[in-house]
């Protein structure tokens, strides 16, 4: 990808234990997790993470719990130090920075949304989203008018006097959306930010997170052990095991080549029709195909085209990207797309 | 002959003890065994070799008297040395205690009433409260109760504002520091359970019985524990991912303290300021036998000359005043409550 990179994770280990560094050699020796365990007590919390975060889009961590993704996170606004490794943002390495410093970046650089919300109870939901701007030393007079706007904007006009113990769970984390975002910090990380959440809820958020994405571009980290949820919010997945990276990269290659049997069982429980697009299936072409059945949009999912044929596998379908045909779908390579394939066999 | 004799003679121990045997008859014991003229204790009645049973037989071995002597001489060869540390340090204490008992009778009784119901209508907004306070004072002063009242009342505002400034710092200081919560918790745990007498002792050494400190001292020390280990609980159980949000936004540990922790482990520190009045309130009446004023004077009255009478009304007193104590600072706990609910 072009993008620019906004957070850059480079061999990056957290050890827990009473002698990280003494641990630490061992695991650059080769020891496995459990081994390290067993032998010396040390609990292996994450192993050599490299990833690149590009700016503006959202980067989406999965994996169950004890992969170490709250931990990973965590390391992004060093809630945790690491044992070792480095943590660059804008070209720094934020592990250099002295406690004012690192303030300084928690206040404007980024912000987190947690998964039990922890919004503060004795404070109203304004005071709350004001929060960055109140331990600035700004007055509530100031950062009334930029906390309102974001809370008008996540969908909580006319909440602001209210506790945060009045509203319910989903409205709760609209509060925690909106006091990071008036912040007005270019990084958002967010916790698990929706686990918490009823699903039809929990949708309704992802929905919101994408309208505000669209509209903000702001860097999103986002953890989460729902497949599901990645796949509709991510532009660059990572997925972690036992605190190593197994896969990363475009959702949809992740879905068609997934390269390790964990991942495999992962997608396997997948509504592909829904999750793939045309894009990640057609032929790569601009020759006009001889038979068209029709035009769809590259980004129409798998599930829309199987209603516009009406299940005929014969048919083709010229595929459009803004006005320009850019590739052919074959309803046969559709259909093969729906199985989930063995990595040996993989295309591309 | 004692019972231990042959011990230090086997071992040959004699000369050190430093007597000849048979030689002069020191104790009682040695008198009543040689009138009973029946040395021989069967092992049944052995005693114990306890300090003075080993002094009977050798005389280089200290008795039981000389350590609490010793303990005495110890504290007293200290004294000097700690009064003139101690005294100044605590001098503020004896002039808000003199101040405070001055105030509270110096105001006539139909501003004080009225002050008193209007501070617990700020503190507990119910109406019902203040229609207590004014029957608990109205009937206290009707029996002639009020000086009494108002010293003991003065009393335990100033030990009760002084164990929350103490105590909450210390609270703050415990929740903060692992080390300085485990060094604290046994002197708190010797303070609550020794007997409250135990401890009027040396401060009647270390200062004059005429001195307010004296009692002010004792009720403090008897009081602040709740205070302080309720503030180290409180703050000690703030959700821990509050915490952790208020890091994440960058707050130092300073506005971490004044804009998170305290504000949610009020409602524990405030049960702890409950628990703080409460027993100085039990205090005030040991705290009469050091010349404490107030109502448990009438109480030490009622026991001294059997006033049977008095002792029971000054009793009734005691618990009136309890009771709106409690019901004033649980109502303002409640308040607290709400408003983080």
């Amino acid at each position: 990808m072009t993008d620019d990179i906004k957070i850059c994770v480079r061999n990056l280990y957290k050890i827990f234990g009473d002698d990280p560094q003494g641990a630490l050699e061992k695991v650059r020796g080769g020891m496995s997790k459990a081994d390290l365990q067993a032998e010396t007590g040390h609990v292996l919390g994450l192993n050599n993470i490299n990833v690149d975060m590009p700016a503006g889009k959202t980067t989406v961590i999965m994996g169950l719990s004890g992969s170490g993704k709250s931990t990973l996170i965590r390391h992004l606004n060093r809630l945790i130090d690491p044992t070792s490794g480095e943590v660059i943002m804008n070209g720094e390495n934020i592990l250099d920075y002295n406690e004012r410093r690192l303030r300084e970046m928690r206040k404007h650089e980024m912000s987190m949304v947690f998964q039990k919300f922890a919004l503060l109870p004795h404070r109203t939901v304004l005071e709350n989203a004001g929060i960055s701007w109140e331990i600035e030393g700004k007055t509530r007079k100031k950062y009334a008018a930029e906390a309102t706007k974001w809370l008008d904007r996540v969908g909580l006009q006319g909440q602001g006097d209210q506790y945060p113990a009045q509203l319910s769970g989903g409205m709760q984390q609209r509060v925690g959306i909106a006091r990071a975002l008036t912040s007005n910090s270019d990084v958002m990380l967010m916790d698990e930010a929706f686990s918490a959440l009823d699903p039809l809820i929990r949708t309704d958020m992802q929905d919101l997170l994408i309208e505000l994405q669209a509209e903000l571009h702001k860097t999103v980290i986002f953890i989460t052990h729902d497949l599901d949820e990645a796949l509709k919010l991510a532009d660059h997945l990572v997925i972690l095991k036992d605190g190593f990276i197994v896969q990363q990269g475009e959702p949809q290659h992740i879905l068609l080549n997934p390269n390790d049997p964990y991942i495999e069982a992962f997608v396997s429980d997948i509504n592909r029709a829904r999750v793939l697009r045309v894009r990640s299936v057609m032929e790569k072409t601009d020759v006009p195909p001889s038979d068209v059945a029709g035009e769809v949009d590259h980004d129409d999912t798998l599930e829309s085209i199987i209603a516009v044929s009406g299940g005929d596998t014969t048919n083709n379908y010229r595929v459009m990207r803004e006005g320009r045909q850019v590739g052919v779908l074959h309803m046969r390579d559709l259909v093969r797309a729906l199985v989930p394939r063995h990595p040996g066999e993989a295309a591309e | 002959m004692a019972t231990y004799d042959n011990f230090f003679d086997t071992l040959g121990l004699r000369g050190w003890c430093g007597d000849d045997q048979g030689g002069g008859l020191s104790s009682m014991a040695d008198l009543m065994g040689q009138a009973g003229g029946d040395t021989d204790t069967t092992l049944w009645d052995m005693p114990f070799p306890s300090l003075d049973a080993l002094h009977d037989s050798c005389d280089a071995i200290p008795q039981s008297r000389d350590l609490t002597q010793g303990l005495e001489q110890g504290f007293l060869s200290v004294k000097d040395s700690l009064k003139v540390v101690v005294d100044p340090l605590t001098q503020p204490l004896s002039w808000a205690l003199e101040n405070a008992l001055w105030i509270m009778q110096a105001v006539p009784w139909f501003i004080m009433i009225p002050l008193l119901m209007v501070i617990t209508y700020a503190v507990g907004r119910s109406l019902k409260l203040v229609g207590l306070v004014a029957l608990v004072f109205g009937f206290l002063a009707f029996i002639d109760f009020y000086d009494h009242t108002m010293q003991t009342l003065a009393i335990i505002f100033v030990c009760a504002f002084i164990c929350v400034l103490l105590g909450v710092p210390i609270g703050i200081a415990m929740s903060r520091s692992d080390r300085v919560q485990r060094t604290m918790i046994p002197i708190l745990d010797m303070l609550q359970t020794l007997p409250p007498f135990v401890y009027l002792i040396p401060l009647i050494f270390l200062f004059s019985v005429t001195e307010p400190k004296l009692y002010g001292i004792a009720i403090i020390l008897y009081a602040i524990v709740p205070v302080v280990r309720l503030t180290d609980l409180g703050i000690r159980l703030v959700d821990q991912d509050v915490i952790e949000a208020a890091d994440a936004f960058g707050m130092t540990n300073r506005q971490k303290l004044y804009k998170v922790q305290i504000p949610l482990a009020l409602p524990n520190i405030m049960a702890g300021v409950n628990q703080t009045i409460m027993m100085s309130l039990a205090m005030v009446v040991i705290a009469s036998l050091v010349s404490a004023p107030g109502l448990g004077v009438l109480v030490l009255r009622g026991i001294r000359s059997l006033e049977l009478g008095v002792g029971l009304l000054s009793g009734l007193g005691i618990v009136l005043l309890a009771i709106i104590l409690d019901r004033v600072t649980k109502a303002a706990l409640a308040r607290i409550n709400a408003s983080q609910k």
